[in-house]
């Protein structure tokens, strides 16, 4: 009787864990095969007035370029600090509270606040500029985060070792730490880079556009990104482009599976090479 | 011998101190979200006045009606349907993957769950509104499948990775000794997860769950597309058939075509004052169960 | 180096050429695709680049004529955005746009903000359009012929006064209407209430869901059987039933076609604009533009779209 209970509940949890693959298989399924029968290079080399989605790639990609440029010594700059210069102590709580706080809040508010702060307060208006320090304020717990713990597995040993040759400290942190915490750093940037790729509300209104003639070519104009091309499109104009939309959506997701798959392929090389 | 230590101290100093302006630019920003919602938002509940503005029944901003109740309601339902969907198949799914699941299973799951957290909130509202919008209209057939259960759908998807790993792991770091203990006074395995690796795990799990709520009563693409913005409470008020509105959606739609200053904008900062609240308090909870959470206690 | 590294080196380099390789393309891929001519030196307007943001209805003239114009004269820069005719006045009023395009006049709200920023808001006409009422077919199938409703019923309609359609007319089915209405800023929704609700005091039900375009809204009552909702003329096509209106009940009824538009016996007609902060320097990109929409090219892609044009064609 126990055994067939046991047998029972094994069953029960093991197919939850099938119904939770199986629903996401399908979502990637439903897009990639849709998707797939409408991408072709055309596609995605033509401009917006010719039928491709062109621009909102390159948006896209200057978008993420930017956010990363500000994000990332910002973030690794915490990080260090946090890591090294005050590891425990009141001011090492505030500022992991406040990360934490920062991560908890919701994409719309980033926009409301990126909207009110950025485009009027300083008056950035909609631009490619408001767009970066928006996705760099959303994406910096991310990185800080995952910069902390690259930081926190490098061995206290290289330190100690330093330290007793008597090199200083700011020495012993960029010759030593920060290269054996490399990948670890590398995989949080990704991390955080993906996840500001998909992001649609905190752009929605601080820096995208729905048309615009070519590529900006200063960071104080707006710029045509690809979720919000998909947003306008499943929103204001549905039914007209279906396939578009697909199309698109496909985009996303590759970007996203292949930021994801870099990062895991990082970890999982380095912590076989690194065995401590 | 002192100068040099002096010069290394003056060096040590100013990167230090560099890196500490940089470091408190997170505090910084945490702040200037606060005041600047705040400060917009506030005129939104001067003007209308606290109670008719979040009891308020009637949110129709056209006729210059702000009452935010039927948006709040709107989003507590989707949540709540949501995680009567998540929870039961996540805590499964996690419970799975670190106590039955053969370990080459497990790694194989974990990055799949970890990618799935990663995809962006556009694409499961695309997925809801192409997919399972039309379908739930045929299944069910109801008149619209822009309804409170497509979203509640949409949102447990969204928020299973969540329950999953954290919940996963939290159950993984009960100590094995508890494990051995139970199974040595002749327990079998799900008697013994049952009752001595679960209760140990429950604060991780409760955690777990209400981060899921966090993030599910922040989420607004996705909910937009599919809840199917009508600011109604349904009627009865238990009818998941229905369209609701949402108070990210409300935000979304409504913010591109407010004029600055005006009392719309005002109200959308407001709602955006009530949604950080929630989130807040919602977050601090989780908190305090994650500290619960016992961490290797040795016996 | 084993298998992951390898692995891990090639998706590295797969995107870092990926980057590399569209920032250096983007240049040269974006000039192949327009025409060049070539200009006198004293035409500063030639490189100018303005933004139009507005109304939904005028979004695709907009954009039409935008793509004309810059075809012409390659090297300005036309940025059109839609939203609706709220989002254009908003935007105008707050500099942020230099056009907005809208389907109806400024709400006393957008008059006296503009006149707190200092901005006189100049209205061009562009074109007429007139704001069909659609069913879906559901609604008219057991009818012979085309739904003919009042301006008051229709109020009523929107308002939830009848909750099902046999309450509007015997033949109509026993179902209950579901009500689908635009997005506060939008000016067909002005132009709708202003001639279907305002006057009989009237306001559209709490159950009625809002949709933030026209194309949306014909998605919308095309997919829901038993409803109703309301649509610029240009976007009246697809699987949907055209109202026919009259303005006193027993008065004639009229369909939402072009010509009794144009001839001014449809009820629901209304002025499109575009909206200029003052009248638009002579000779400025905004000046030219605009007069590029009234010349007969413009008022031809005007026709095109679905509207009625009010200047001459040829």
């Amino acid at each position: 009787m126990r055994a067939i209970k046991e047998k029972t509940v094994l069953f029960l949890l093991a197919f939850s864990a099938a119904i939770l693959l199986l629903t996401f298989a399908a979502i990637i399924l439903f897009i990639g095969v849709r998707g797939l029968s409408t991408i072709n290079f055309r596609v995605i080399t033509a401009s917006i007035r010719k039928g491709g989605i062109f621009e909102s790639i390159i948006g896209t990609l200057y978008l993420l370029a930017g956010t990363i440029a500000i994000a990332t010594p910002l973030g690794l700059a915490t990080a260090i600090y946090l890591a090294e210069y005050a590891p425990k102590g009141k001011i090492n709580r505030i500022i992991v509270q406040a990360l934490n706080n920062l991560a908890g809040v919701p994409s719309i508010i980033f926009g409301l606040f990126g909207y009110a702060f950025f485009c009027r307060f300083l008056g950035l208006g909609i631009s490619l500029l408001s767009g970066w320090l928006t996705l760099t304020c959303m994406t910096l717990p991310i990185i800080v985060r995952g910069s902390q713990e690259a930081l926190k597995m490098v061995p206290k040993d290289f330190r100690i070792a330093a330290e007793a040759l008597g090199a200083p400290k700011w020495k012993i942190i960029k010759d030593i730490v920060l290269p054996t915490a490399t990948p670890g750093l590398a995989t949080s940037i990704i991390l955080g880079i993906s996840r500001v790729a998909g992001e649609t509300a905190a752009i929605l209104f601080t820096c995208s556009v729905f048309l615009t003639k070519d590529l900006p070519t200063s960071p104080l104009q707006p710029v045509m990104v690809l979720t919000y091309h998909l947003y306008t499109l499943l929103i204001a104009c549905p039914g007209a482009s279906t396939d578009y939309a697909f199309a698109i959506a496909l985009i996303l997701l590759g970007l996203v599976i292949l930021l994801n798959l870099l990062a895991y392929l990082i970890r999982m090389h380095y912590r076989k090479r690194w065995k401590w | 011998m002192r100068s040099k230590r002096l010069k290394l101290l003056c060096f040590k100093d100013k990167v230090e101190i560099l890196l500490s302006i940089l470091a408190s630019i997170s505090i910084v920003i945490l702040f200037l979200i606060i005041i600047f919602v705040l400060k917009e938002g506030f005129p939104a509940f001067i003007r209308l006045g606290f109670s008719s503005f979040l009891l308020g029944r009637r949110w129709a901003p056209y006729y210059e009606d702000f009452g935010a109740f039927p948006l709040l309601y709107g989003s507590i339902l989707i949540v709540f349907g949501s995680l009567a969907i998540s929870v039961p198949l996540g805590v499964s799914t996690a419970i799975f993957l670190a106590e039955y699941s053969p370990k080459w299973l497990s790694d194989m799951i974990k990055p799949v769950i970890e990618l799935l957290a990663s995809i962006p909130s556009i694409i499961y509202g695309f997925f809801g509104l192409t997919f399972l919008a039309p379908k739930i209209m045929e299944f069910l057939n109801i008149s619209m499948g822009k309804v409170a259960l497509t979203a509640s759908m949409v949102l447990s998807i969204m928020t299973l990775p969540t329950i999953v790993s954290i919940s996963s792991e939290v159950i993984a770091s009960v100590p094995k000794e508890y494990r051995k203990a139970s199974l040595a006074l002749g327990a079998t395995k799900w008697q013994t997860v049952k009752s001595v690796v679960l209760p140990a795990a429950k604060p991780g799990i409760i955690a777990s769950l209400l981060l899921a709520f966090g993030r599910a009563v922040g989420e607004t693409v996705a909910v937009l597309m599919v809840c199917g913005c009508v600011p109604q409470i349904p009627s009865p008020p238990w009818n998941y058939l229905e369209p609701v509105h949402a108070l990210t959606a409300a935000i979304a739609l409504d913010m591109g075509e407010v004029s600055w200053g005006s009392l719309h904008y005002h109200v959308l900062f407001g709602l955006g004052v009530i949604l950080l609240a929630i989130t807040f308090i919602v977050n601090m909870i989780a908190d305090f169960f994650i500290k619960k959470a016992p961490r290797g206690v040795q016996i | 180096m084993g298998k992951t590294g390898v692995l891990t080196v090639a998706i590295a380099a797969f995107i870092v050429g990926l980057l590399s390789g569209s920032f250096a393309l983007a240049p040269l891929l974006s000039a192949n695709q327009g025409l060049t001519y070539a200009y006198p030196e004293d035409s500063s307007w030639r490189t100018e680049s303005i933004r139009v943001v507005g109304s939904t209805t005028v979004l695709p003239i907009a954009s039409e004529c935008a793509l004309r114009f810059m075809e012409l004269y390659n090297t300005t820069s036309i940025t059109v955005e839609g939203g609706g005719s709220g989002r254009g006045y908003s935007e105008l009023i707050g500099g942020l746009c230099d056009i907005a395009t809208a389907s109806r006049k400024p709400k006393q709200g957008e008059l006296d903000k503009a006149e707190q920023e200092g901005v006189t808001l100049i209205l061009h006409k562009i074109a007429i359009d007139g704001i069909a009422i659609i069913v879906h077919p559901s609604v008219t199938q057991n009818l012979n012929g085309p739904l003919n409703l009042t301006l008051e019923e229709i109020g009523k309609i929107f308002a939830g006064v009848y909750s099902k359609w046999s309450e509007v007319r015997e033949g109509l089915p026993d179902k209950e209407i579901l009500v689908f209405v635009r997005e506060h800023g939008s000016g067909t929704r002005a132009t709708f209430e202003e001639f279907c609700m305002e006057p009989y005091g009237l306001e559209v039900k709490t159950g009625a869901s809002e949709v933030p375009s026209n194309p949306a809204m014909r998605q919308s009552v095309e997919q829901t059987p038993y409803s109703i909702g309301y649509i610029g003329l240009g976007f009246l096509s697809g699987n949907v039933e055209a109202v026919c209106v009259a303005v006193e009940s027993g008065g004639p009824f009229y369909a939402p076609t072009y010509e009794n538009v144009k001839e001014g016996v449809y009820p629901l007609s209304r002025y499109l604009y575009m909206v200029t902060n003052g009248i638009p320097e002579s000779g400025s990109l905004i000046d030219r533009f605009i007069d590029f929409v009234k010349s007969p090219e413009g008022q031809r892609i005007v026709e095109r779209c679905g509207y009625i044009a009010i200047y001459p064609k040829e």
